[in-house]
């Protein structure tokens, strides 16, 4: 008695009554009260207090307001589809499981009474049951949500990979290529050194006279007006013959450009053409000039 | 609601009417109205202090009650304690609500105290049970701590605080005041 003496003395039970102890410290005081008849009356008692000076102060709710909320609450009770359904299933379940007890082998002589709470008692465990059910779906669900989440993330991710894959593959391709170019014996370098417009200006082309192939290779060329290209001619005999336009980034030394096959040429030279390039070349805008 | 108090409803009229609950029979949550309303109205009432919220809260509290009913275990104590606790929870859950909702979250003590004195002489019914008895046998200072915990929701320590006396007193005063009220019953 004496250490309950101290135990009622903490004011826990008060505190416990009026709803302040945290779940772990309530759970510990139901423990203790379950287990000491003792604690259990002390309890009761400061309940009881509790209650008896919230029932000193009851008041009668005002006129209208009863039936409203009666009305309401029973509106609520019965009707809604999202609380009832699972009350419905619960029942069904019950339902099922309660013409089974009656069949079951012995049946004590005075079953008759007993038999509610025993059909009560597997309706509140199949409740319990399909609660737990419910609950371990609902688990399953926020999980199976969060994964298929997870795989559409992932999903995006690879296929962006794959995106970045193909440019890389293109890129290295092109590298390839220029690279059995550039050490290949059969391609002639010819360098193409800036005219007097653009003295530091400076250019190659890679020319085959077997495969009659022409590329483009810029070292440095003056940034270009708007709605101009450089366009590379081939001068055979004196004769200008059109290699094509370069690209913006070819103009910009990006990497080689395959021009229009050239089927004999003894000097290279690239003008500043209006976009899309011309006919003839503008002699005055040579940039570059080489000889073979 | 004649002369039986709620706290000493027969155990055997109380045990029916859990039963009867908690086999869902709709008809006896009107019955349960009945008796409780007053009590659980009066309790919120004097919690959250304006009528309209305090019917709001009485109606989500005895939906809520409906629904929970199949969690209340008897042996852990009376069907009113069960009741009376989500009420104020509710209520209380409410007022810190809309205290958030200000800003300012504690009110003064000073105003909570006349609010209530302005609240409760509304319709509380002096032939019920005890109040005045309630009054002639707490002393001020025990009646304030059993209001600022019972009706604010303060804990040990905020009541402590608010009126800067020793958490050590209040526990003495609380335990006393709840002495005297267990005294009143019988």
């Amino acid at each position: 008695m004496e250490n309950f003496q101290d135990y009622f003395e903490s004011g826990i039970l008060e505190q416990y009554a009026l709803g302040e102890l945290s779940p772990a410290e309530q759970a510990e005081v139901e423990a203790k009260a379950a287990a000491h008849p003792e604690i259990r009356e002390e309890l009761a008692q400061v309940q009881a207090a509790l209650g008896f000076y919230a029932e000193a102060h009851a008041i009668t709710p005002p006129a209208g307001m009863s039936e409203r909320v009666l009305t309401n609450v029973l509106a609520q009770i019965a009707a809604p589809a999202a609380n009832t359904s699972l009350r419905n299933e619960v029942d069904a379940v019950a339902a099922q499981v309660a013409p089974v007890a009656p069949e079951a082998g012995v049946r004590p002589m005075y079953a008759a009474p007993a038999e509610a709470p025993a059909s009560r008692s597997w309706a509140i465990a199949a409740s319990v049951a399909l609660l737990l059910s419910l609950l371990g779906n609902a688990l399953l669900y926020t999980n199976w949500k969060s994964a298929s989440s997870e795989l559409v993330a992932l999903q995006n991710e690879n296929s962006r990979f794959a995106t970045t894959t193909t440019v890389v593959e293109k890129k290295l391709d092109d590298l390839r290529q220029e690279n059995q170019v550039l050490r290949n014996d059969e391609f002639h370098a010819v360098a193409l050194a800036g005219t007097k417009a653009a003295p530091s200006a400076h250019a190659r082309v890679l020319f085959n006279a077997a495969t009659h192939k022409v590329y483009v290779d810029v070292r440095s060329l003056p940034a270009l007006p708007a709605g101009k290209q450089y366009q590379l001619w081939a001068l055979d005999k004196g004769k200008p013959i059109d290699a094509g336009v370069l690209t913006v980034a070819t103009a910009t030394g990006e990497g080689l450009q395959h021009m229009k096959d050239i089927a004999s040429a003894q000097t290279f030279a690239m003008t500043v053409e209006p976009a899309g390039g011309s006919v003839n070349p503008t002699l005055t805008t040579m940039t570059v000039v080489g000889n073979i | 609601m004649s002369d039986t108090s709620l706290i000493s409803l027969p155990p055997a009229a109380e045990a029916e009417l859990v039963r009867r609950l908690q086999a869902r029979d709709e008809s006896a949550m009107t019955l349960f109205y009945e008796r409780y309303s007053a009590a659980l109205y009066g309790v919120i009432f004097r919690i959250v202090k304006a009528e309209d919220e305090s019917e709001d809260v009485l109606q989500e509290a005895l939906v809520k009650i409906w629904h929970a009913f199949a969690s209340y275990d008897p042996s852990k104590g009376r069907l009113f304690t069960w009741v009376l606790n989500i009420c104020r929870n509710l209520s209380i859950d409410k007022i810190r609500s809309r205290q958030h909702r200000v800003g300012s979250r504690t009110q003064g003590l000073d105003d909570s105290l006349t609010a209530q004195r302005q609240a409760a002489p509304t319709s509380f019914r002096p032939e019920h049970i005890g109040l005045q008895e309630i009054t002639k046998k707490l002393v001020p200072e025990q009646r304030q701590i059993i209001d600022l915990l019972y009706f604010e929701g303060f804990t040990q320590s905020e009541v402590a605080e608010e009126l800067n006396i020793p958490l050590g007193t209040v526990k003495t005063r609380a335990r006393t005041a709840i002495k005297v009220l267990s005294k009143l019953i019988r």
